[in-house]
């Protein structure tokens, strides 16, 4: 009989190219499926998460709802971005970086616009001023 | 469905969980320390159900790792309903998460038949309990994937 682990190598292996392709264009860890330029974001809030595993913003734009992703909480609420500065219906301005998939209405923010306030959410990574 | 999964997400506990730096991540580690464990069981199992390991006292060896397998799904269910628990209506919404959700029944059905087939013996395994050996790990490490994914795709 063969050894089974031949079995196994080419599962671990099939796994691994699958995750490899898969990550490339789904990851929403991290910054890999955005683009490098900055991005601006204008529209009125419509949901607000701020909790695990990371904080998010609805808004709505000219009847385009977008996710606007955020950094997880503790580094969002240090940014002094919680639930008590925004409310349903706020305007909104998130600076960031979209996602590389055009259709996607998806971006990760830096920085977040509201009631006058700024707040980067990821304060490295702002563009400069 | 929905009003119900918006209430889990109101519950006092839930209410911590999403707001804790760490809680969450606590509960996030024992996912995957539970995942690990069943799959790595499931997989010495499978394997040595299917031939490999023949050292090995099939029985006694197939009963310890059923053990452990059984109680990592339990740490896994308790973990995993905590982690969907802060935003239920979004998980439940994510195709990614019903496939795991799927999967998980699929592996669940296998293993009943697999109950059914299996002798217990130290004799070799039928064709039956062999195929069913090999649909558990497929199943198995399918559900790790689709719940890897479920970071990545919400």
């Amino acid at each position: 009989m063969q050894s089974p682990f031949n079995g196994i190598r080419s599962v671990t292996l099939a796994a691994a190219a699958i995750l490899a392709a898969g990550t490339a264009a789904y990851a929403h860890h991290g910054w890999s499926w955005t683009e490098d330029g900055f991005f601006e974001l204008r529209g009125r809030i419509t949901a607000i998460y701020i909790g695990n595993p990371h904080a998010t913003l609805d808004v709505d734009v000219e009847g385009e709802a977008w996710r606007v992703e955020m950094a997880p909480p503790s580094r969002t609420i240090a940014a002094g971005f919680t639930e008590e500065v925004a409310k349903v219906g706020d305007e909104v301005t998130a600076i960031g970086n979209r996602s590389l998939d055009e259709k996607e209405k998806r971006m990760k923010a830096v920085r977040i616009i509201v009631g006058g306030k700024t707040y980067d959410v990821y304060s490295d990574r702002v563009p400069p001023a | 469905m929905d009003a119900l999964f918006a209430g889990i997400e109101q519950l006092a506990f839930v209410r911590g969980l999403k707001a804790s730096f760490v809680a969450y991540p606590i509960v996030n580690a024992l996912h995957i320390l539970s995942t690990g464990a069943l799959l790595t069981s499931v997989w010495l199992m499978d394997l040595r159900i299917i031939g490999a390991f023949r050292s090995l006292p099939r029985a006694a060896f197939v009963a310890l790792l059923r053990r452990v397998a059984l109680c990592a799904f339990g740490g896994a269910l308790v973990t995993g309903a905590l982690l969907f628990s802060v935003r239920a209506r979004e998980y439940a919404a994510m195709p990614v998460f019903l496939a795991k959700m799927g999967l998980i029944l699929l592996a669940g059905v296998n293993f009943l038949a697999f109950v059914r087939h299996a002798k217990g013996g130290d004799e070799p395994a039928g064709g039956t309990v062999t195929v069913l050996a090999v649909l558990s790990l497929v199943l198995w490490t399918c559900v790790l994937f689709a719940g890897r994914f479920i970071g990545f795709l919400n």
